[in-house]
C-alpha cells in the first residue's frame, strides 16, 4: 500500500479577480521506502504540494490518503498528531523559533509528543540529532547567531528528531555549500537505506536530485513527468 | 498533554523578551491586589478595635437619659430635666425580668487631692450595681455595700489612672482622699479598661455612692433625681424587649398620658456601636468594589497584551502547530503566560499592600490586621483573573490555521 496517495489534488487561490491554480489535478502515489525528488520551475506548485502532503494545508479538491487514512476528513488535533509522529518537515524558509537555542528548537516536536518524553530524554535526543548534522558545538546559539546553512541544518535536525517514517524537505540544500549539500544528501541516502525512511524532497539542482531514486517534475500545478532515477 | 515546567519556561522567556511591557501589564493587578490587601488590613483592624471597644464599654447596654429626643425638635439641655430618679433605677432592676442590672448615675467632675498629689477627674455617683452593668472587675478592695449607698457613706472606688496619679506605687486602699475638699475613703481600685470609642481614658474616674454624691458633692434641685440610668439587659436578644419594657414602666411611673411625649429617652449603646460597625462595613464594601474594578481593569490589560502577543507571535504558533502542537497545547501555553503575569503581579501586589498597611499603621497610627486568608484570597483571585482574561487570547491563538500562521509576516 502506498504511503502517500493523492487523487486529483487541486489548490486554488483567489487573488483579486483572478484565480491561481497552484495545484491542478495532482495524482501521485509514493510507497514506503521511496526517495523522491520533486523538481520544476519556480511557481510550479512544489511547495503547495509539499504543504498538502505534510498535512499543513488542505486542498481545494481531490483526495489524499496518508498511510491508508483519509487525511482530508481529519480534525485539527488528529492532523497535529500525524504531523508530530509521522512527518518530519523541512521548510523552505527554515521556520525556526527566534530567541530560542538550536537545541531547544530541535526539542520542540518532542514537547508535543503524544507519548510524553521527559526533559532529560528530550535534551539527549535533540543533541543526538544536532550531532548527526555536525552542529553539536552550536547547540546554544540562537538562529540569528547561525549562518543560513547552519539554520537549515537545525531545521533538518528538528525534522529528524522524532524518528518520523516520512521526511518532507522543501529545498533542504538551498542555502548550503556544495560540500555540506553532499553531506546532507549522503545522510538522507543513509536514512533512506538503513532506516527505511521515506523521503520526498524539492530541489532545483540536478546534482541533488541525482541522489534520489525517482524524479517527479511539476509545471503549472501539474505533474509533467515521473521517472525512475538510476544512481 | 504538554509538560508544565517546559511550558512555564517558554512563557517566562516570552515575558522576559518584553520586560517593560510585562511590568506595565502587571501594574493593574499589582494596584488591585495591593488595594485589596491594604483595605482588608485596615478594615479588619478597625472592626477588631471596635469589637474590643464594645467589650470594654460593656455589652447589652441601654442608657436612659432624661428628656425626649423627639420633643418638637427642641431638646432639653443635659441635666436640666431632672425626671429620672434612683427609685426609677431600682424599679427597672426589680420589675423587668429582661434587665440584669440598672445603675443610676449622678455625674460630675472635681479636683481630687491626696497628700501633695492633685488630680482632676470625673466623679460618678452610683450604686454597687455599676460594676455589674459595665462588666468591670476590681483590681483590689471591694464594691460598695448596700448599707453604704443607703447611708451616703463617704467611700469611693477609683479607676487605674486616678490611682496611679494620686498614689503612685503606694496602696490606695483605706486611704482618705479629698474630692472637692470632702474626705472619702478608698475601698476599691478598678482594673484598667483603656480608651473608649471616643478616645477617652475610661480609667480616669471615681465612683462614689449616689447618695453621697447628691448630699456632699453635686447638689440636686429635686432630691433623688439622677443624670442618667445605665441598664444591662440579660442578653443581646433581650435588648429590644428590655427597651420596650423600660419605656412602659417609666411612662407608668412618671404618669405620662397616652397622648403625651416621654420625658426620657432610652438609648441602645450596642446598637450605636453596631451602627458604627455597619458604616465601616459599608466603607469596606466600597473599597472592595474599587479594588475589584482595578483588578478587572488589570485583567483587561492582560487580555489586551496577550492579544497583541498572539498577533506578534503568529509565526511561532504556526511553527509549533506544524511540528505537532495541538489546540490545548497552544491554549495552555498562552493561558499559563497570562497566569504567570497575573500571579507575579499578585505577589508584588501582596508585598506592596502589606507594606502600605504597615506604613499606615506606623505613620498614621491606624490599627491594621493582615490575615493570611486575605493574602491567600487575593492571590487566588489574581490567578483567576489571569486565567479568565488569558482564555480568549489563548483560544484565538489555538484556532489559527497552521499554514496561514506560518506565512504570517
Ligand atoms: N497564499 C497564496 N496566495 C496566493 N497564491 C499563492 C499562495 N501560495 C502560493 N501561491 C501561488 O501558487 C503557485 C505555486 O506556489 P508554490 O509556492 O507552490 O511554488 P513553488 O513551486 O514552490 O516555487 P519555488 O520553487 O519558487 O518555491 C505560485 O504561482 C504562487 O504564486
Ligand atoms: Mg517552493
Amino acid at each position: 500500500m502506498a504511503l502517500i496517495a493523492t487523487d486529483r489534488l487541486e489548490k486554488k487561490y483567489d487573488v483579486g479577480d483572478s484565480v491561481v491554480h497552484a495545484l491542478d489535478g495532482v495524482s501521485l502515489s509514493i510507497s514506503a521506502g521511496e526517495f523522491v525528488a520533486v523538481m520544476g520551475p519556480s511557481g510550479s506548485g512544489k511547495s503547495t504540494f509539499m504543504n498538502v502532503a505534510g498535512c499543513l494545508d488542505k486542498p481545494s479538491a481531490g483526495r489524499y490518503f496518508l498511510d491508508g487514512t483519509d487525511v482530508i476528513r481529519m480534525g485539527r488535533d488528529d492532523l497535529a498528531r500525524i504531523r508530530n509522529e509521522k512527518i518530519g518537515f523541512v521548510f523552505q524558509g527554515f521556520n525556526l523559533l527566534a530567541r530560542t537555542s538550536a537545541l531547544e528548537n530541535v526539542e520542540v516536536p518532542l514537547l508535543y509528543s503524544t507519548r510524553p518524553v521527559g526533559p532529560k530524554q528530550r535534551r539527549e535526543r535533540a543533541r543526538l540529532a544536532l550531532t548527526i548534522l555536525g552542529l553539536d558545538d552550536r547547540r546554544h546559539h540562537h538562529p540569528n547567531q547561525l549562518s543560513g546553512g547552519q539554520q537549515q541544518r537545525v531545521a533538518i535536525a528538528r525534522a529528524l528528531v522524532n524518528d518520523a517514517p516520512l521526511l518532507l524537505a522543501d529545498e533542504p540544500t538551498g542555502n548550503l555549500d556544495t560540500k555540506t549539500s553532499i553531506e546532507i544528501m549522503e545522510l538522507f541516502v543513509k536514512l533512506n537505506e538503513e532506516k527505511g525512511i521515506t523521503i520526498v524532497l524539492v530541489t532545483h539542482e540536478p546534482d541533488i536530485s541525482a541522489y534520489s531514486k525517482r524524479i517527479v517534475r511539476f509545471l503549472d500545478g501539474r505533474i509533467v513527468s515521473d521517472e525512475v532515477n538510476r544512481r | 498533554m504538554i509538560h508544565l515546567p517546559s511550558i512555564a519556561k517558554i512563557a517566562l522567556r516570552a515575558l522576559r523578551v518584553n520586560k517593560m511591557r510585562s511590568a506595565l501589564t502587571m501594574l493593574g493587578i499589582i494596584i488591585g491586589v495591593a488595594a485589596v490587601i491594604t483595605m482588608l488590613a485596615v478594615g479588619k483592624g478597625a472592626s477588631t478595635k471596635l469589637s474590643e471597644q464594645i467589650a470594654t464599654v460593656g455589652s447589652n447596654l441601654l442608657i436612659v437619659v432624661p428628656g425626649s429626643t423627639t420633643a418638637g425638635g427642641v431638646r432639653m439641655g443635659y441635666g436640666s430635666y431632672q425626671s429620672l430618679t434612683r427609685a426609677d433605677a431600682e424599679a427597672i432592676t426589680s420589675e423587668i425580668p429582661s434587665v440584669f442590672l440598672a445603675a443610676p448615675v449622678i455625674s460630675g467632675s472635681g479636683q481630687v487631692v491626696f497628700g501633695n498629689a492633685n488630680w482632676a477627674t470625673a466623679v460618678y455617683g452610683t450604686t454597687q450595681d455599676m460594676l455589674g452593668v459595665r462588666d468591670w472587675t476590681l483590681a483590689a478592695g471591694r464594691n460598695f455595700y448596700d448599707q453604704e449607698i443607703r447611708s451616703a457613706a463617704k467611700v469611693c472606688i477609683v479607676g487605674q489612672t486616678v490611682a496611679d496619679n494620686l498614689f503612685g506605687n503606694a496602696n490606695p486602699l483605706d486611704q482618705t482622699i479629698r474630692i472637692r475638699k470632702v474626705p472619702f475613703t478608698v475601698v476599691g481600685v478598678l482594673n484598667a479598661k483603656g480608651q473608649s470609642m471616643m478616645g477617652q481614658d475610661q480609667d480616669d474616674i471615681i465612683y462614689v455612692p449616689v447618695t453621697a454624691a447628691e448630699r456632699n458633692l453635686f447638689g440636686r434641685r429635686i432630691p433623688g433625681s439622677v443624670h442618667f440610668i445605665m441598664v444591662k439587659a440579660t442578653s443581646t436578644d433581650d435588648l429590644g424587649r428590655a427597651e420596650e419594657q423600660i419605656k412602659q414602666l417609666l411612662r407608668q411611673r412618671h404618669r405620662i398620658g397616652p397622648t403625651q411625649e416621654d420625658d426620657f429617652t432610652v438609648r441602645n449603646l450596642t446598637q450605636m456601636l453596631q451602627l458604627t460597625e455597619q458604616a465601616s462595613r459599608v466603607m469596606s464594601l466600597l473599597l472592595a468594589a474599587i479594588a475589584g474594578v482595578s483588578l478587572l481593569v488589570g485583567g483587561i490589560g492582560i487580555m489586551n497584551i496577550m492579544l497583541v502577543s498572539v498577533t506578534e507571535r503568529t509565526r511561532e504558533i504556526g511553527i509549533r502547530m506544524a511540528v505537532g502542537a495541538k489546540t490545548w497545547d497552544i491554549r495552555t501555553q498562552f493561558i499559563i503566560e497570562a497566569l504567570i503575569l497575573s500571579m507575579i503581579g499578585g505577589l508584588i501586589g501582596i508585598v506592596l499592600g502589606i507594606t502600605l498597611a504597615e506604613l499606615l499603621s506606623t505613620l498614621a497610627g491606624w490599627s491594621i490586621l493582615i490575615s493570611v486568608w486575605a493574602i491567600v484570597m487575593s492571590f487566588g483571585f489574581s490567578a483567576l483573573v489571569g486565567i479568565f482574561f488569558g482564555f480568549y487570547p489563548a483560544y484565538k491563538a489555538s484556532l489559527l490555521d497552521p499554514i496561514d500562521a506560518l506565512r504570517h509576516e
